[in-house]
């Protein structure tokens, strides 16, 4: 029996109160097992990234319990979050976010330095692992987009995350790119056994995913999984 | 935290000329707080050690009663005290006349010694023998082994110059607390055995030199005697605050320390609101990337300490080595300053702690100006991370586009708009020009103020363009009227007195002149002209300095002769120079006869198509007379001078445009920076580098224009302060700015603000699209 690496009990989010207030997420009951690697799936507004930010601690749930790595997120302070993160979850943002004034090396050394690790071998095998180590010491406006995201990859799992959360990473990149950024996180998944939750408005992506959760007005509305996921480079769309 | 660091040494490089900007303004204005703050300890300093070497006085008492020296030197809180005697004489150097003063020093005086700087002491038996001092003998070029003619009753008696000597009291040569600025070429000393100087008759004024022991609480104790002087029957007393030469050296000195304060307070300000300017925009600019390293673990606090660091380093790169050039220029300034002015000795203090302060200046100032962006970054939530670079400020109809009557072009509703966008970054460019207007206002009103004063008393007030001294009270002045070139003469008299009332002392010089005269006009400060009566009229500062009012009754003591009346206060006069006191020459003719032929001396006016010089020769070689006094030489001076003032606002110009370059240029390119992805876009959409360019200008200007009227303002009020600073009886500052000067101010800015955006604009010619895509936040 595998551990689980999320569990959610009547866990919700809702935003502003009174006549304003919006569900972003109501009533979810989800637990994901350590290593899998799971796709959010939905149409917009649907609550993907809400979901994504209360399991990720930077957001705060207003209902229900919620526990990530055997931590109990609700009712931690933000300092408390802050040190989760530090220690739990890596990101991947749809955009890269790359401070434009370190190399790539430096960007992702700075989340090892950061987190209390030295660092530069560390930066290294990481750079490494999304295939980026021979261009370590570009700046970034020297990368392409995929390029970019790898490096970002790269600076979210070189801490040794057991989590990866990743939200429409392939949103900013073309097909060819996005394949690429996709097998870079899969074969994280398999080779360090990395849970991954990965959001994405693509139903294609879905095929590579151990499991797939669909979404719609803040409600799980489908949890399907997936007996044989296809590898990143076989993806069409 | 070793990449934070490169991520802070890249970011800095990355907006270098911005930075540099600041870290020079820090700089500058360190090394202007060092300098000042530390000339003003080593000037200080330097008449603390003159001052002991030479046993400067505590206390003063005039026209002092005999025994009253030896009642002083046996209170407990006294060192010595001792008698000396001085007169105010003609001397006669080669063809040149001046009135001086003979001041004696008894044989081996302890209080107020001559220092000797060049031959010997007087030998204190010998009748013929002075020392004459630094400042008259540069002036005069006398040297060792001169003779100079002193004027006496019975003629010119001639005394040889044995020493050039340097004092205490002479430090610089003011002939009296109510003639600070006297020239060296019409006012100079000679120091004489003291016997001698006793001897010259009724108009030798008998004071005692009192110097405090050591560790007596000086306020307290320099009252006691003062007061216990004035009950024996001293006709003044004065306490070494109020000696004349100190007096005018410690408004010097407090210059420097005012300048001190003005200096950092202008300079860093406008370094800290660059600063400001800057770090806002980039924090802005990387929320998305603080968004991130949020996310990933990094602390609020971590990310506050990163981004206080800009602010810190920056201070700290500016003002290390602004606070090393401050103690070096203070080491120039104390130096040429002691040197300008021939005080004999110059100490250096170096005191560690200037430094120090400069540097704490520099390191408080860019933690206070990092401090808010440091805060808006720490509140920064991980969520920003999803977001991508956002736009800054908001478009919206502004109350201009409301208020104003008909509707604006496309174009000048965008200008508009876009200054109104970022009020933040509008605010910081208003400032510059707020900052660079003070510091030229400050500097251009002191010179104006100077020169409006001196017209005031030397073309309103005085009306007489010469004093003429006589060997012996004159007789009648018939002979001076028929000088060629001489247009009216009257007689007047000037002698130092007390005014007293109650149990209040003001010293002060009694001027009597014909009820009708011409040649002195009595203007009130609201400008209204008096006449003399029979009462006098006394400078404005009295009215507080002594409690009272018109119609008061004051006694007035007479210096030299002792003589003492009592008569009704008729009026306050307002005159930017001293504050003295007039009379009827018949009335006090009146009641003090003594004073009134001893002191007798005459004004004259020349004609207006007169050769002064020739009609003051004509005038010196008419029998009787001893010495002819241009009264109008100081304005004269003054305007010698003004090159080098005018040079000094020179600077002060240069350094108010660097204040508006600092502000304007920053701002110029954060409104740039913030507006890339926009700027780009029309780039791309074919609009030209030099339309944009010009919609930019367009928009400083408009910032910079509506930040003058109120920037002025500030100024104004910054100015008056400063001078008000520097005013007291002895000078009537009072700010006075001529029109012509805002105007000139205000487009110096103007102009300085305009140039200060060019480099700036450059950049719009040199964005690379392709660079602003890839990256998507600059
Ligand atoms: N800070 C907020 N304040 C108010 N409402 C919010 C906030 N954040 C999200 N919402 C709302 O919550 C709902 C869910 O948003 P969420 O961002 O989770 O959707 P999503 O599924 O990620 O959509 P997309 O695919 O467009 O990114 C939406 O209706 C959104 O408008
Ligand atoms: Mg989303």
């Amino acid at each position: 029996m595998n551990e689980m690496a999320v569990r959610a009990e009547g866990l919700g989010r809702t935003y502003g109160t009174g006549a304003v207030a919006v569900d972003a997420l109501v009533e979810v009951d989800l637990e994901i097992e350590s290593g899998q690697f799971v796709v959010l799936l939905g149409p917009s507004g649907s609550g993907k990234t809400t979901l994504l930010n209360l399991v990720g601690a930077i957001d705060v749930p207003t209902a229900g319990h919620l526990e990530v790595d055997g931590i109990r997120l609700d009712g931690l302070d933000s300092e408390g979050r802050t040190r989760f993160r530090r220690e739990h979850v890596g990101f991947v943002f749809q955009f890269f976010n790359l401070i434009p004034t370190l190399t790539a090396l430096e960007n992702v050394q700075l989340i090892t330095e950061l987190t209390g690790r030295d660092g530069s071998d560390q930066a290294r095998a990481a750079l490494e692992a999304v295939g980026m180590a021979d261009r370590a010491d570009h700046f970034p406006a020297a990368l392409s987009g995929g390029e970019q995201q790898r490096v970002a990859i790269a600076r979210a799992v070189a801490k040794r995350p057991r989590l990866l959360l990743a939200d429409e990473p392939t949103g900013a990149l073309d097909l060819e790119t996005g394949r690429r950024v996709l097998d870079v996180i899969s074969r994280l998944n398999r080779e360090r056994a990395m849970t991954v939750l990965l959001v994405t408005h693509n139903a294609v992506i879905a095929e590579m995913a151990d499991r797939v959760i669909r979404l719609r007005d803040g409600r799980i509305v489908a949890d399907t999984l997936n007996p044989n996921p296809v590898a990143a480079d076989r993806l069409e769309w | 935290m070793r990449v934070l660091t490169v991520k802070l040494r890249r970011d800095l490089r990355r907006s270098r000329a911005q930075v540099l900007g600041i870290v020079v303004t820090v700089f500058v204005g360190v090394m202007l707080f060092g300098a000042s703050y530390d000339a003003y300890q080593s000037l200080t300093a330097s008449y603390e050690t003159m001052f002991d070497r030479v046993g400067f006085a505590d206390l003063w008492v005039t026209a002092a009663p005999e025994g009253l020296e030896a009642t002083l030197a046996a209170d407990p809180a006294v060192e010595a005290a001792e008698v000396r005697h001085t007169v105010d004489v003609p001397f006669r150097i080669g063809d040149r006349r001046l009135v001086g003063r003979v001041v004696g020093v008894p044989e081996g005086a302890t209080v107020n010694q001559v220092m000797v700087l060049d031959g010997a002491m007087f030998d204190p038996s010998a009748a013929d023998q002075v020392v004459a001092d630094q400042h008259l003998a540069r002036a005069f070029q006398l040297e060792v082994g001169d003779t100079v003619e002193v004027a006496t009753p019975v003629g010119w008696r001639p005394v040889t110059v044995v020493g050039i000597g340097a004092s205490a009291e002479y430090l610089w040569p003011s002939k009296s607390r109510q003639e600070l600025l006297a020239l060296p070429d019409q006012f100079g000393v000679l120091y004489a055995p003291d016997p001698v100087v006793a001897a010259a008759g009724p108009a030798a004024v008998r004071d005692v030199v009192v110097r405090l022991r050591e560790g007596v609480e000086q306020d307290s104790e320099l009252s006691r005697l003062a007061t216990l002087a004035m009950a024996a029957g001293g006709g003044d007393t004065y306490t070494r605050d109020e000696q004349p030469s100190n007096a005018a050296l410690q408004e010097d000195v407090q210059g420097f320390g005012q300048m001190s304060f003005l200096f950092p307070v202008l300079f860093l300000g406008a370094a800290g609101l660059g600063m400001w300017v800057l770090l806002t925009r980039m924090v802005v600019a990387q929320r998305a990337v603080i968004g991130t390293l949020r996310a990933e673990g990094m602390s609020r606090r971590q990310v506050f300490f990163h981004y206080l660091a800009y602010g810190v380093g920056t201070g700290l790169v500016g003002a290390i080595p602004g606070a090393a050039a401050g103690a070096g220029l203070a080491l120039v300034i104390a130096h040429a300053y002691t040197g300008a002015i021939y005080v004999p000795i110059t100490v250096v203090r170096v005191t560690p702690s200037t430094p120090v302060f400069g540097v704490l200046f520099g390191l408080v100032g860019g933690a206070l100006a990092a401090w808010a962006p440091a805060r808006r970054a720490m509140a920064l939530e991980p969520a920003e991370a999803m977001h991508g670079p956002a736009p800054t400020g908001r478009g919206k109809v502004t109350l201009v586009e409301r208020v104003w009557p008909g509707r604006l072009t496309a174009e000048a509703r965008l200008v508009v708009r876009n200054a109104l966008r970022n009020p933040r970054r509008s605010i910081a460019t208003g400032l510059g020009v707020v900052l660079g207007l003070t510091l030229v206002l400050v500097s251009w009103g002191m010179i104006d103020t100077v020169q409006v004063l001196l017209d005031r008393q030397f073309r309103q007030i005085q009306q007489a363009d010469a004093q003429v001294a006589f060997l012996a009270p004159p007789g009648d002045l018939s002979a001076l009227g028929r000088v060629d070139g001489v247009a009216a003469v009257e007689p007047v008299v000037q002698t130092p007195v007390s005014i007293v009332a109650g149990d209040r002392t003001y010293g002060t010089i009694l001027w009597g002149f014909d009820r009708d005269t011409t040649m002195h006009r009595f203007l009130t400060a609201s400008d209204d002209e008096l006449r003399l009566g029979d009462g006098l009229l006394v400078g404005v500062d009295l009215h507080d300095l002594l409690g009272v009012d018109v119609g008061d009754t004051v006694t007035v003591r007479v210096g030299p002769t002792g003589e003492t009346f009592d008569v009704p206060i008729a009026g306050f006069v307002d005159e930017p120079l001293g504050t003295q006191a007039y009379m009827d020459l018949a009335v006090l003719d009146g009641i003090a006869p003594q004073v009134a032929s001893l002191a007798r001396q005459a004004m004259v006016r020349y004609r207006s198509d007169a050769d002064p010089d020739a009609v003051r020769r004509s005038l010196e070689a008419t029998p009787g007379v001893a010495a002819v006094v241009p009264t109008r030489a100081l304005e004269a001076a003054a305007d010698e001078y003004m090159g080098l003032f005018y040079a000094f606002v020179g600077i002060m110009l240069v350094l108010g445009a660097a204040l508006a370059f600092v502000l304007v240029f920053n701002t110029t390119t954060v409104n740039l920076a913030e507006r890339t992805v926009e700027v780009a876009t029309m780039k791309a959409e074919g609009v030209s580098a030099a339309q944009l360019a010009r919609l930019i200008t367009v928009e400083n200007l408009t910032v910079m224009v509506a930040a003058t009227l109120p920037g002025l303002v500030v100024a104004y009020y910054v100015a008056a302060g400063f001078m008000a600073s520097f005013d007291s009886d002895l000078f009537t500052f009072t700010l006075h700015i001529r029109p012509l000067t805002f105007l000139w101010t205000a487009l110096a800015v103007l102009v300085a603000g305009f140039v200060s955006q060019r480099p700036g604009l450059r950049t719009i010619r040199s964005l690379d699209v392709a660079r602003v895509v890839r990256e998507r936040s600059v």
